[in-house]
């Protein structure tokens, strides 16, 4: 008697996929075999990559890349990318780079879209500008002001879009903890990211604070401000440590205080570039 | 880069209709299709770039993508594990099955079921590998396995039949 599971059998037939589909994959298959310095980024993609309104890349925005570069690798033991002149660090949750010649300190945010395009129409729609996506070694870029003035990026990877969310506050010492963006108008910059990324927001704590909804990593939102500021929140396995190592490096901190999520200083590094150190 | 590296992309124009038929047959969800070809790919390169690769074939990266399409029905199993317990308590009818099935029926049927019994049955009788090597792919015992493909069997032929009235 014949097995009536036997039916089910399927030899395997080529079938080809969509050309473009096809043609991004083998692009960046070749990216990774000829060994660029973004190849740890698209090997990591596969498994934690950022959802459509995730960050996945930040860019601290400093008079000195050098010194900040400096500064931060003292004080959060960071290490560099090879063949990036100390300009990438490796392995943080999510890429971290650095950008000299700015006179506005702050944090420079890059965020993932599943449709760059469709984005960078958005943008436009919403009273930004957006430059017309530009194929790079990871992906679609888009370099993006805000209808408030600020500077932001969209970027669409090759291939595979996140699924399932990355580590909410960083994994390791020395990863973003939590992003606090100092805007002018709450109202404006809500509207506005919540049209181009599909954010949602629900009131904080402190007078006209918001925090965003399931994003990575945990951001909240501030208005009344005289310009946008990103702020980062570092975190760290020893704070009091941390503490006296932004010291002997030239800059300032608080002495750790505690809030709910853990104990926290607020410190600027040598060339007044604000940012937040936590211990969870 | 290196020689399993050149190779790798050598076979890439071949091997990605092969890789993205088996997936799309097994799973019949061009987005999933997708998805796991991607990442079959780029388990593919993270294997060549050791220091002992595999050899590079068609075979190979086809096993790759079987792996993946396994870790992918597992995710969605432990999703739908209550729905899993729930569908083991009906009576489980012995094996053997005396039955002529309908093709379209049966592949319909087989999409049907739970991951975890699409995943075992598409293994054995999709793929026609021996009960050895479903186990092997599954990472569990033959014991484990066997019993499960008993399981799944009885799902299936409860979901075939059901099918088959009105």
């Amino acid at each position: 008697m014949a097995n009536p599971f036997d039916i089910l059998r399927r030899p395997i037939l080529p079938i080809a996929p969509d050309p473009i589909f096809a043609q991004r994959l083998r692009a960046r298959l070749e990216r990774l075999m000829k060994g660029t310095t973004m190849d740890t980024d698209l090997a990591a993609d596969a498994t934690i990559a950022a959802r459509h309104g995730d960050v996945d890349y930040v860019s601290l925005w400093v008079p000195d890349a050098t010194k900040a570069a400096d500064f931060f690798s003292a004080v959060l033991g960071w290490s560099f990318e090879p063949g990036s002149d100390r300009r990438q660090v490796e392995g943080l949750s999510i890429r971290h780079g650095f950008w000299g010649g700015q006179e506005h300190n702050t944090l420079f945010l890059c965020f993932a879209v599943s449709d760059v395009n469709a984005a960078a129409a958005r943008v436009e729609a919403a009273g930004g500008t957006a430059s017309p996506p530009d194929e790079q070694p990871y992906g679609l870029l888009s370099d993006c002001v805000d209808d408030q003035g600020m500077r932001f990026a969209l970027h669409q990877s090759l291939g595979v879009v996140g699924r399932s969310a990355g580590p909410a506050n960083g994994a390791r010492h020395g990863d973003i903890s939590y992003l606090t963006l100092e805007v002018q108008d709450s109202g404006r910059f809500r509207r506005f990211f919540g049209d181009v990324l599909g954010w949602r927001f629900q009131p904080g704590r402190v007078e006209d604070g918001w925090g965003v909804e399931d994003v990575v990593p945990m951001t909240g939102l501030q208005g009344g401000h005289d310009r946008a500021t990103c702020v980062p929140m570092y975190r760290v396995d020893d704070i009091i440590a941390a503490v006296a190592r932004v010291r002997a490096a030239g800059g300032t901190a608080t002495d750790p205080s505690s809030e709910s999520y853990g104990l926290m200083s607020e410190c600027q590094d040598d060339q007044g570039t604000r940012f937040y150190l936590g211990q969870h | 880069m290196t020689d399993a590296g050149a190779e790798l992309l050598e076979l890439f124009d071949r091997a990605l209709p092969q890789v993205y038929g088996y997936l799309l047959t097994r799973c019949g969800v061009v987005g999933v299709a997708e998805d796991l070809t991607a990442e079959t790919f780029l388990a593919a390169a993270d294997a060549v770039a050791r220091d002992d690769p595999p050899e590079v074939n068609i075979p190979w990266v086809v096993g790759v993508a079987r792996h993946k399409l396994v870790d992918h029905w597992r995710r969605r199993s432990r999703e739908e594990r209550l729905l899993e317990t729930l569908q083991s308590e009906q009576a489980v009818p012995e094996d053997p099955w005396d039955a002529q099935l309908d093709g379209l029926r049966a592949r319909q049927t087989l999409a049907r079921l739970g991951p975890h019994h699409r995943m075992a049955l598409t293994l054995r009788y999709v793929d026609d590998l021996p009960v050895a090597d479903v186990a092997a792919s599954l990472d569990r015992t033959l014991h484990a396995t066997e019993a499960l493909l008993v399981r799944a069997r009885a799902a299936f032929r409860h979901v075939y039949l059901e099918s088959c009235d009105g």
